[in-house]
């Protein structure tokens, strides 16, 4: 399996700092991104906390196969993902103690999407409203669910699509690093087959773009990092409202694809 | 200081700030927030600050006051709280300057509306908010440790087995190392199509090198599946079932 990636942060138009972080350790296909919250400047201090908690734990975890996993085990999915958890699980814990020890950092919290890369599987644990999405054969499929107000509204199907996007409730989230004692880590996994694309992104992408527009970036721009350019630059230009970040993970298709793409007319499916 | 929207279905109708001096709310005209409809009472309840906290008292209303989904008589209000009277909604918001640890941005943008900005519920928040979507079947919650696993039984094709629980969040139909359903043959593809387990435990199928059929159908989207429903992908039919 070939891996490509690009990434891209940027403050947008409307906000002084960004908190926004993304961090990648590609020896491990290992990719992070935290959204930050919280007042002065420590939105900025949490999500990287959070970010780099995570790329240290599962960094100490591929050297150290005995590292302990902190949390409950989840039998349903494999080791890889139990590690991401794991990781998150640690950032809350760094979190709550950098927030304890500085008082100006009191009340910060952060997002966290994490996805670990083992051949087709791609394993992906997060909190709160920080997206995965796939595209696969030109179709855009959100992967993750926000832990948000108004996507549990939603879910409950007490509030419309519609509604919810132009709800003023849209930044509440249920669940974020930082915010309690322990964080609730929701983990799956998905396929992350040959000529998939990955995006994962901060809200300030998708508060900007439609999904089709996002399809169209992914679908036409083979270069993961030209994509992660046009997406940043496309939802700056319609406003850039918040910071965003992007990463795009690539599975590049190879030769093979193309044999079984002629065995698949001989069996006329 | 707080501040009331008031809703109906997606337009906003009216907004009141809430300072010293108490918002009623009913149908006469002499209050603070009129509701022009039949179900609402002529003076229906009020808001009011006390102790540094935003304070709801339902008159004793025939419809009733509620918050968050459930019937109130007196409660507190925080920012994000949803009152519904009648078929009404009030939005409270929280529309004081001071940067607030909880909104992201803070002192950062005070230029920019405060409704762009992410927070997190508090804790007790958050746990009312759980506890009441848990009464109607929560869903963001993990499914009980006793979860039913659904099974895969195949009944035409060519597998290494024949049937397959699914236990796992990812199950991939095909002939790559990583699927669990193993296809046999020259042309069987890597990953015909994938069944995600999600965390409340519904089956959902996708598809992959091919477009399965559910009950005949082609599954293009991610389809939810049922007992008893046989998905047809690369030569292969299989049934659903759960065993008891």
């Amino acid at each position: 399996m070939e891996i490509e990636f690009g990434a891209r942060t940027d403050v947008g138009r409307a906000r002084a700092n960004n908190e926004d972080c993304f961090r990648a350790a590609p020896e491990i296909n290992l990719f992070v991104l935290s959204d930050g919250m919280g007042g002065q400047s420590s939105g900025e201090v949490a999500s990287r906390l959070a970010s780099e908690a995570v790329i240290a734990h599962c960094c100490e975890a591929a050297t150290n196969a005995s590292l302990p996993i902190i949390g409950k085990r989840d039998e349903g999915v494999s080791d890889a993902a139990n590690r991401l958890a794991s990781a998150i699980r640690l950032a809350n814990s760094a979190v709550r103690a950098a927030a304890q020890e500085n008082a100006a950092l009191s009340g910060m919290g952060a997002t966290a999407v994490a996805v670990m890369l083992t051949n087709e599987r791609a394993s992906i644990a997060h909190v709160g409203d920080s997206r995965v999405y796939r595209l696969r054969n030109g179709e855009l499929q959100q992967l993750t669910r926000d832990h948000s107000f108004v996507g549990e509204q939603v879910r409950q199907g007490l509030m419309g699509e519609e509604e919810a996007s132009s709800s003023n409730l849209q930044n509440v989230l249920l669940r974020a690093v930082g915010a309690d004692a322990e964080v609730q880590v929701e983990v799956n996994e998905e396929l992350f087959a040959e000529g998939d694309t990955l995006l994962l992104c901060s809200d300030g992408l998708t508060k900007e773009l439609s999904d089709s527009q996002i399809a169209n970036v992914l679908a036409h721009i083979d270069d993961p990092q030209e994509a992660a350019d046009q997406l940043v630059d496309m939802a700056n230009a319609a406003g850039g409202g918040d910071n965003i970040t992007v990463i795009v993970l690539r599975n590049a298709p190879r030769l093979v694809g193309a044999f079984q793409k002629i065995g698949r007319w001989f069996k006329g499916s | 200081m707080s501040k009331l929207t008031l809703k109906f279905e997606n337009s906003v109708l009216n907004e009141v700030a809430v300072g010293p001096k108490e918002v009623s709310i009913g149908r006469s005209p002499d209050n603070g927030l009129v509701i022009d409809n039949p179900a609402v009472s002529h003076y229906h309840a009020r808001v009011f600050n006390e102790d540094g906290r935003l304070m709801l008292e339902d008159f004793g209303s025939l419809n009733g006051t509620f918050v968050n989904g459930q019937r109130v008589k007196m409660v507190s209000l925080k920012p994000g709280d949803s009152v519904a009277i009648g078929k009404h909604t009030i939005i409270v918001s929280d529309s004081r300057d001071a940067a607030d640890p909880i909104w992201k941005g803070g002192m950062q943008k005070p230029a920019a509306p405060k409704i762009n900005e992410t927070v997190m519920l508090d804790t007790k928040e958050r746990r009312e908010f759980l506890q009441k979507v848990a009464a109607v079947g929560e869903s963001s919650q993990p499914a009980p440790s006793r979860v039913k696993v659904a099974t895969l039984v195949v009944r035409k094709g060519s597998t290494d087995k024949r049937e397959y629980a699914l236990s796992d969040k990812l199950t991939v139909i095909g002939k790559s190392p990583m699927a669990t359903v193993k296809l046999k043959g020259w042309f069987a593809p890597k990953a015909a199509a994938q069944i995600n387990r999600r965390e409340d435990n519904s089956y959902y199928i996708g598809a992959a090198d091919r477009v399965p059929l559910v009950n005949g159908a082609p599954a293009v989207h991610p389809t939810k599946l049922a007992a008893g429903d046989v998905i047809e992908v690369a030569g292969v039919e299989m049934k659903l079932v759960y065993p008891d």
